[in-house]
């Protein structure tokens, strides 16, 4: 086995003795099949298939970038992480782990031996109007351990858009351990779309920190698809008053998969508001962990936390742990918290059933009704469309043809549709 | 013979029997209206020949062309031409109407053997009966009965059934919560659609629907049973003179 998985393997024991890190076991995934990245390359280029979708995309290949530093002239730098490392230690060094906590030791094997990433630094006063696609392709046809670095620098008063994409290409055995660290300066405003469709064999564990200035907001949602164990494990730092965290996140897993999900959100300044928002749906034998503490520190009054897990269990096997938590430091706040645990509803189902759709047209739709009020937090409208479209896909299976579907995507998946000639998204 | 015929139903929830021997016949081109005071089993005769599980059925049976329906599924029960008006509409946060009763409609033309409807045709099959019940909403970006007032939610019922074109409507106190308006206008897509090849059961504790609506037959529905039938008079006796001396005239047959 490889040093470094050795390494990770050999720290979870420890780590598990923490109440955050309680349920994560990566063991299964972390076997001997793993190598590190010595730079295979399947292809010049990938293409995003999301229609109207325009964006500045950045691709990781198994973990190493191979684009060109792309600076715009209103000042705008992507690039791979260690290209621009090297071009600019200056401007790497004044952020690099500086939101990151110490005590970490999953982020410390990161921090050491990443290998390669993205690096996005927006100036002072611009409004990006493409968005910004970071594609993380795994598929060198052998098992991987990969560890990917991406560093986002946001000016005041900018904005931009970044799209985080994590795809198997293929169906061999991989993990990846990333970090992704978020500067938002003064006023700026940032929207992080992240999704996540890795075969069963690949686990994830997706570090992402921010760190947000007076005035800042952003807004995330995460949708995990498929993969064998993905971990996403957020903590956001509202250093400046008037910040505004918007954190959704949507799991549908099945089979023997597990999806966690972790969020700190830090109230360390007053008049700052957060909103968290997530669901998910568990078939099969999955499991999940819903972890989500809100830290509200003395100073920080006029403080408004909103905290919210709903979950679908469709069998028995299925299980959610959640735990919603509250730790708050002063009486000057409105802060809320709650999770459910629960099947579809019946009365629902029963009413549709009796319009003549059958129980398992019903079953499908009533999940994705469940999944639609975290996609419509997406604001970008041909990505949240495309993400309408892949959730219903994932929720119809593989086992009824688009023709007797009752979700009518825009984008049928397979063979022409031949019924319905109208975009439904539009009657 | 008969559209549906119901013999002897006893039926419960639990261990609480709630019919005790319900009797009906109806025939197509018929309007029914059953009255009784609530509590006395009008919804859940209604569940149960709509097929709601909820309720155990423990004798008896139902007999709906030709077919005891009584282990037949909701939504077969549907595609044989069964629909239900609810009392309560289901709000169905993130399902589409458009989207609902497209698949509703196509579902059911499936199961009949027909080639679902195209998106055209959906569009102008569902503005023509939009217009039956004097919907005005835009139905494109709403879910079903999410936020829609009272009224709206059984306009919306209708609707659905002047869509689904149901050979058996069971309207359940379809007026509760109505204003005089919607009142009217429910009533006036009613009798539009109906014809003499289907028939519609209209459960209502009150006379008002049944000015604009006129039953072939009122039924009393009392403590499980029918225990009335009348012509279309009967419903304005009982709205003068109330359910007491249905209960006396019963105590004397005892």
């Amino acid at each position: 086995m490889e040093k470094i998985v050795q390494q990770f393997r050999d720290i979870q024991p420890t780590m598990r003795k923490n109440e955050v890190w309680r349920h994560v076991d990566f063991s299964a995934l972390l076997t001997d099949e793993l190598s590190l990245p010595q730079g295979e390359r399947q292809t010049a280029e990938y293409h995003c298939n999301i229609p109207d979708l325009e964006a500045i995309r950045f691709v990781t290949e198994n973990g190493l970038c191979h684009q060109p530093t792309l600076q715009t002239e209103d000042g705008t730098i992507i690039s791979g992480f260690r290209n621009f490392s090297s071009q600019r230690p200056d401007l790497v060094r004044q952020y690099f782990g500086k939101c990151t906590p110490k005590e970490n030791p999953y982020l410390k094997i990161n921090s050491d031996n990443y290998t390669d990433g993205l690096f996005a630094f927006i100036p002072d006063g611009v409004h990006q109007q493409k968005p910004i696609q970071l594609q993380s392709v795994i598929n060198a046809g052998h098992g991987l351990f990969l560890q990917v670095r991406n560093l986002v620098v946001v000016g005041r008063n900018s904005h931009v858009v970044i799209i985080h994409c994590d795809d198997s290409y293929d169906h061999s055995p991989a993990f990846a351990n990333n970090v992704t660290e978020v500067y938002i300066m003064e006023g700026a405003q940032v929207e992080y779309y992240k999704m996540q469709n890795l075969n069963n064999q690949t686990g994830l564990l997706n570090h992402t920190y921010v760190a947000m200035q007076q005035g800042a907001s952003f807004r995330s949602v995460a949708l995990t698809l498929n993969g064998g164990h993905i971990r996403n494990h957020s903590e956001i730092r509202m250093l400046g008053e008037h910040c505004n965290v918007e954190a959704h996140g949507l799991y549908l897993n099945d089979q023997e998969q597990q999806v966690d999900n972790y969020i700190f959100v830090d109230h360390a300044s007053p008049n700052c508001h957060s909103r968290e928002l997530f669901k998910g749906i568990l078939d099969d034998n999955a499991r999940g962990t819903f972890n989500g503490h809100v830290l509200v520190e003395d100073g920080a009054v006029k403080t408004e936390a909103y905290q919210s897990n709903k979950n679908i269990l469709l069998t028995d096997k299925a299980h959610i742990t959640t735990q919603p938590f509250l730790e708050i430091y002063n009486d000057d706040v409105k802060c809320s918290h709650g999770s459910t645990v629960g099947q579809l509803d019946e009365q629902a189902l029963f009413y549709i059933r009796s319009r003549g759709i059958s129980e398992r047209t019903a079953v499908t739709m009533l999940s994705y009704a469940f999944c639609d009020e975290v996609l419509q937090q997406i604001l970008l409208e041909p990505l949240r469309n495309n993400l309408i479209d892949l959730v219903k896909k994932r929720l119809h299976g593989e086992l009824t043809p688009c023709s007797e579907c009752s979700l009518h995507c825009s984008s049928p998946c397979n063979g022409p549709e031949a019924n319905f000639h109208i975009d439904p998204s539009k009657l | 013979m008969s559209l549906l015929s119901i013999r002897n139903l006893h039926a419960s929830i639990g261990d609480k029997e709630i019919l005790k021997g319900v009797n009906l016949e109806i025939n197509l081109g018929e309007v029914h209206s059953i009255m009784g005071p609530n509590g006395n089993g009008k919804s859940t005769l209604a569940g149960i020949i709509a097929g709601n599980t909820k309720y155990t059925v423990t004798e008896g049976e139902v007999i709906y062309k030709g077919k005891n329906i009584l282990d037949m599924p909701v939504d077969v029960r549907a595609c044989e031409g069964i629909f239900l008006g609810f009392q309560y509409p289901v709000e169905i946060p993130g399902v589409s109407i458009t989207n609902f009763m497209r698949t509703a409609v196509n579902e059911q033309r499936k199961y009949r053997g027909l080639d679902p409807l195209s998106g055209a045709e959906f569009l102008k099959l569902m503005n023509e009966k939009k217009a039956i019940v004097e919907m005005t909403t835009n139905l494109a970006n709403r879910s079903v009965n999410e936020g829609f007032s009272g009224g709206e939610k059984k306009k919306n019922e209708i609707f659905q059934m002047a869509m689904l074109d149901p050979t058996l409507a069971i309207l359940d106190e379809t007026d509760s919560g109505l204003d005089i308006d919607a009142l009217r206008i429910v009533a006036t897509g009613v009798n539009k659609l109906r014809r003499p090849d289907n028939a519609t059961i209209v459960i209502t504790h009150y006379q008002r629907l049944l000015d604009y609506i006129v039953p072939d037959f009122v039924h009393v529905l009392y403590e499980g049973r029918i225990v009335k039938t009348g012509p279309k008079e009967l419903a304005l006796e009982l709205e003068t003179r109330g359910y007491e001396w249905i209960k006396e005239e019963l105590e004397q047959k005892a």
